[in-house]
């Protein structure tokens, strides 16, 4: 057997046979029988049979070649049959290296014996006077082209026959020794074989049994000549090649189509849809390409799940193996220049026989594929059956087409490409075609094939003429860019965008980090916790066209890099490239994201018309809907690139800041608002170990909600949470732990039915003291909030809101009511008895010895207030009012408290004193639990 | 590098001229090979080709174009010496965004005349003036 190969692909070298996937079949095929080393030595011997069995159809060419046709194709349905044939007719005593799919079949092998046998022999005597005949023909017949299957090592059969033919036998042949389809991978499972259609239903029935067991096959084959055959002539003739046809294709795909139903895009259905004349091209490449999607699907599920075995595949046959060279871009097409490889164990020999030139391929992707591929220079490509291989007058290497089943076995770029997002870097493009390079046809054609040099020159010098420049592709629209998509979802083209907004997101934590986080000590909420997640660097970005995308960059080390981003790009034209799409995202989903967007619509001028983006912003009015979409992208610091300078866009809309009671007073239902507001109270989550990583509560003023009206309709302060999406920078933190009240701004908060939040997209900056004036911000260092004003408590306070109080003491809640010592120094109350002086205390946290430590007291008393009559009022007290209460003057001391009776402090009033309103309740009875707080700074 | 898509372009026309020369039809493997060069447009081309959508003008001074009868109703008219057609495709895919080598319209032209499948039709020369002048409306 291993003989019979050798010399098939010598002879293909011979005669430069551009029939590629045919040689291939070969070396596939080789790969398997070259482990045996002990056959070299036989191949000599063996070289007749090889090619006598080669020769198979040229016996069946005597009769009308459709029939030569489908035996030939039958042989391929069941490739362990053609090898356990081979060595047999060779009546060579040499041991066969059966490959594994062949084990199965040894049942069949008798019937096949004598079957091949008989073929085999008279093909010897044939052979000889037929071989130097056929080499000329194959020559000079360029342009057939060919369709592989995985097991159809006889497709050069085909070709020699069909040029035999030509000579021979005139028009006849072409059509039928193209019409090799292909699918026929599927030789080996062939078991769940479902009926196509009920015309297709015997010649189906009859391709299974034949394909899934040997046995069948002889009567098959014959069976199958005999229905076609009668139609040969004439106008039947047409209908019985397509039928015989769509009965192996279905016979050679089948198997994988259960499968497919469940996969069908909507797009499929939509095609399904459509009405095209019955029996006409476009309703069978209809079918035919329904087919090829299925299978296509089927097969990149198939080998998806089992890459393991990829290096095993290449020893099938039809398994093109092919190292990339370079990558263009044609149209939407990649053509990869490849070095074809041959497998291993093919000998030494022949590859120093051949010139470099041809191992040469080149290999047409389309642009799906070439998504998935991603082809680079360097990489090894695998390209299973069927493709086609086209060769061209004037080209030396022939192409490759239809390899949709195409898979990398090895990535030249492998490092980098699984950890993180590199740039892409794109296929060089070719210009676009010549539009005056029409194609010949007609009645040229004749006339042209014979000045075939002539036009050879002419095109490469059109080819010359239309450059080998890489095209600067840029263009102004997000949506045309993104619609040109390139390999693996990049986006190709350079965008002019505007930089909208610079925010940034947490990171979803890592595991690791996470956990790591709570084994550290909680800290002393004194000390300013660092930011502990990372965060990742965004931008909402505009093209002219109206159209937004949120493009996610890189992770921030440190929280005020943000501001720095902030400076170089927000507000600037910038090129967008080197990103790719990781969702496109719509309103119903993401609605916050729309709020911003729709706060940045409509846009400053009027937005260009799509897909005309050359053009100038169209005169008349109104510019419509904001978006109800965006896309999401990726990618890195180098993919936003400033192009004007300092120069603010004439499209930037910087966030306008507005008063508080504008933003309460507000119509909207929902918007997003930037202000610049005092922080008067803080509240952060306990449970949370860092500030920054739970909800966050903020009650704010300005000085437009602490002006004193005549009817106001907002409270004098307002309160805001800060929404764990939304990142807290280190100084923000740090402003917020420490007690004094603090300006902040806040940038592009949301305000929803009135309550203000602060989540994704939103940024809050510390404004410093010197009141520098933020050039993003505007100039507005309002002046800050004098003499603080809070709402008296009544019924309609809202929790988490700060109020005045005053009030008389019904009840103190003893439970709750006790005193500790402190450290007067830190504050700390982990104190241990000092061993050394057995009356002082011992700080813990700073390690100081205490003499006479403060005493911590915490009492909740139950107050009622005359504005709120039925309402129960629970507050935690400050120690400062428990001391005044107590009537303690300078201070606890020791276990002073405990002498103090609750009678003390009945009826006693209090306040006014701000407080903090923690719940509300109105049922069952109106209740509210309230906390006196220090106001610290106003 | 030379530029490929073209010429296999060009070799797939000459192909399928042949083998419809001698057999009278096309084989799966050609339609294949076309969907695969020519994406979505070589299904719409076919389906005009079905329709016989696509005729030869012949004016008495020898000139010629092709008139292509759309899916719309719309008819297009492409030249003989050059790829162009007026359809919004042929602008945007193939002009604009370089991704198309052609629209369906000069694809079914150069399928229709592999097949010898165009309607032939006479028209005065003045007609075809007015076809071929950019603001006569044909």
């Amino acid at each position: 057997m291993s003989s019979r190969k050798r010399k098939r692909c010598s002879k293909e070298e011979d005669v430069k046979r551009v029939f590629c996937p045919d040689a291939d079949d070969h070396r596939g095929l080789q790969q398997n029988v070259g482990r045996e080393t002990s056959l070299l030595s036989s191949s000599r011997s063996w070289a007749k049979c090889g090619d006598s069995f080669l020769g198979t159809p040229v016996i069946k060419n005597l009769q009308p070649s459709r029939r030569k046709l489908s035996v030939v194709r039958r042989l391929t349905q069941s490739p362990a049959l053609v090898q356990s044939s081979a060595p047999r007719c060779n009546e060579d005593p040499v041991h066969i290296a059966w490959s594994s799919t062949d084990t199965e079949q040894s049942d069949d092998e008798n019937q096949q014996e004598k079957r091949s046998k008989a073929v085999s022999q008279q093909q010897q005597h044939r052979w000889p006077q037929r071989r130097g005949k056929a080499t000329a023909p194959i020559q000079s017949y360029s342009r057939a082209l060919s369709m592989l299957t995985a097991d159809k090592d006889n497709l050069p059969v085909i070709d020699t026959d069909s040029d035999l033919d030509e000579s021979e036998e005139g028009a006849e042949k072409e059509s039928e020794q193209q019409i090799s389809d292909c699918e026929s991978k599927s030789a080996d499972d062939p078991k769940d074989f479902p009926v196509e259609s009920t015309t297709d239903k015997e010649l189906e029935i009859t391709g299974y049994v034949s394909d899934g067991e040997d046995i069948g096959s002889t009567l098959t084959s014959s069976k199958l000549d005999s229905e076609i055959f009668p139609l040969q002539n004439g106008e039947g003739s047409k209908r019985s090649v397509s039928d015989w046809l769509k009965s192996a294709q279905a016979m050679l795909q089948t198997p994988q189509k259960p499968t497919d139903r469940q996969s069908k895009t909507p797009d499929d259905s939509a095609k399904k849809k459509r009405k095209f004349k019955s029996g006409g091209l476009a309703e069978r490449l209809n079918r035919l390409q329904c087919r090829q999607r299925s299978a296509i699907s089927f097969w990149r599920h198939k080998s998806i799940s089992d890459t393991p075995a990829a290096t095993s595949t290449t020893d099938r046959p039809g398994v093109l193996v092919l190292e990339v060279l370079d990558v263009h871009e044609e149209c939407s097409m990649q053509l990869a220049r490849c070095e074809h490889w041959r497998p291993p164990g093919d000998g030494d020999r022949r590859n120093k026989s051949v010139p470099g030139e041809g191992r040469r391929m080149l290999v047409l992707f389309n642009k799906e594929t070439a998504a998935q591929l991603s082809p680079a220079p360097g990489d090894v490509i695998h390209i299973y059956p069927p493709w086609q291989s086209l060769s061209i007058e004037g080209f030396s290497s022939s192409v490759i087409l239809n390899t949709h089943f195409s898979q990398k076995a090895y990535s030249a770029s492998k490092p980098a490409s699984n950890s993180l997002p590199r740039a892409w870097v794109p296929a060089k493009r070719h210009a676009p075609y010549h539009l005056a390079q029409t194609f010949g046809l007609s009645n040229e054609c004749r006339t042209k094939c014979d000045g075939g040099a002539k036009q050879v020159a002419a095109s490469d010098a059109l080819c010359s003429a239309g450059g080998s420049g890489v095209l600067v592709r840029r263009c102004a629209s997000l949506l045309e860019a993104i619609e040109g998509l390139g390999q693996a979802g990049s986006v190709e083209q350079d965008v002019d965008v505007v930089v909208q907004r610079v925010y940034s997101i947490p990171l979803a934590d890592a595991s690791p980090t996470s956990l790591l986080k709570h084994r550290v000590p909680l800290r002393s909420s004194l000390a300013p916790p660092a930011e502990k997640g990372k965060t990742r660097l965004c931008v909402l970005v505009q093209d002219g066209c109206g159209i937004f995308s949120v493009v996610q960059l890189q992770p921030l080390t440190c929280g005020d890099e943000l501001h720095r981003f902030c400076q170089m790009w927000q507000g600037r034209t910038c090129v967008l490239k080197g990103v790719k799409v990781v969702q496109r995202v719509t309103r119903e989903r993401h609605s916050r994201l729309f709020s911003l967007i729709d706060s940045l619509w409509p846009p400053t001028l009027p937005p260009k018309e799509h897909g005309n983006s050359l053009s100038v912003p169209k005169e008349s009015g109104a510019p419509g809907q904001a978006p109800s979409f965006c896309y999401l992208l990726s990618g890195q610091q180098s993919s936003l690139e400033p192009t004007e300078g300092p120069i603010m866009s004439p499209l930037y809309l910087p966030p306008r800041n507005r008063s508080l009671r504008d933003v309460l007073q507000s119509e909207e239902k929902t918007c997003r608002c930037s202000f610049v507001a005092t922080v008067l109270y803080k509240r952060m989550q306990l449970q949370s170990p860092d500030i920054g990583q739970g909800e966050v509560r903020l009650v704010l003023t300005d000085p437009s909600l602490q002006e004193e009206l005549p009817e106001r309709l907002c409270g004098q302060t307002v309160a805001l949470c800060v929404n764990t999406s939304c990142v807290l920078t280190s100084s923000v933190l740090e402003a917020l732990s420490s007690p004094a009240a603090c300006q902040m701004s806040f940038r592009d908060a949301i305000q929803e039915n009135g309550v203000l939040l602060c989540a994704e997209q939103s940024v809050i900056e510390v404004r410093s003291a010197e009141g520098g004036v933020d050039p993003l911000a505007g100039p507005l260092p309002e002046p800050q909030v004098k003499t603080l004003r809070l709402d008296s408590l009544s019924l309609e306070t809202t929790p988490n809101s700060l109020c005045t109080l005053t009030g008389v003491i019904v009840g103190v809640d003893e439970n709750t009511a006790y005193s500790w010592p402190a450290c007067n120094l830190c504050g700390s109350d982990h104190l241990e008895l000092s061993e050394e002086t057995p009356l002082n205390f011992l700080c813990v946290s700073c390690k100081s010895v205490l003499d006479k430590p403060d005493t911590k007291v915490q009492l909740e008393v139950f107050l009622s207030s005359s504005a709120l009559s039925n309402c129960t009022l629970k507050v935690k007290l400050q120690q400062k009012t428990i001391l005044t209460l107590l009537n303690a003057g300078g201070g606890l001391e020791g276990d002073e408290l405990q002498g103090y009776d609750v009678e003390s402090v009945l009826g006693k009033e209090v306040g006014p004193i701000p407080v903090y309103v923690r719940v509300v309740a109105r049922k069952p009875a109106f209740w509210m639990g309230l906390e006196e707080i220090c106001l610290g700074g106003c | 590098m030379r530029s490929l898509l073209p010429a296999v372009a060009e070799q797939l026309f000459q192909d399928i001229q042949k083998t419809y020369q001698e057999t009278s039809q096309i084989p799966d493997d050609l339609l294949i090979a076309l969907k695969f060069v020519f994406g979505s447009c070589a299904l719409q081309a076919l389906d005009l080709v079905d329709q016989r959508s696509v005729t030869c003008l012949t004016s008495p001074s020898g000139r010629k174009a092709f008139q292509v009868m759309g899916g719309s109703g719309h008819l297009y008219t492409c030249f003989l010496s050059c790829h162009y057609c007026p359809c919004p495709a042929f602008a945007y895919s193939v002009l604009r965004r370089n991704q198309d080598l052609l629209c369906k319209h000069i694809l079914a032209v150069y399928l229709c005349q592999a097949m010898a499948a165009t309607q032939q039709e006479s028209v005065s020369d003045q007609q075809m003036s007015t076809l071929l002048s950019p603001t006569g409306t044909p």
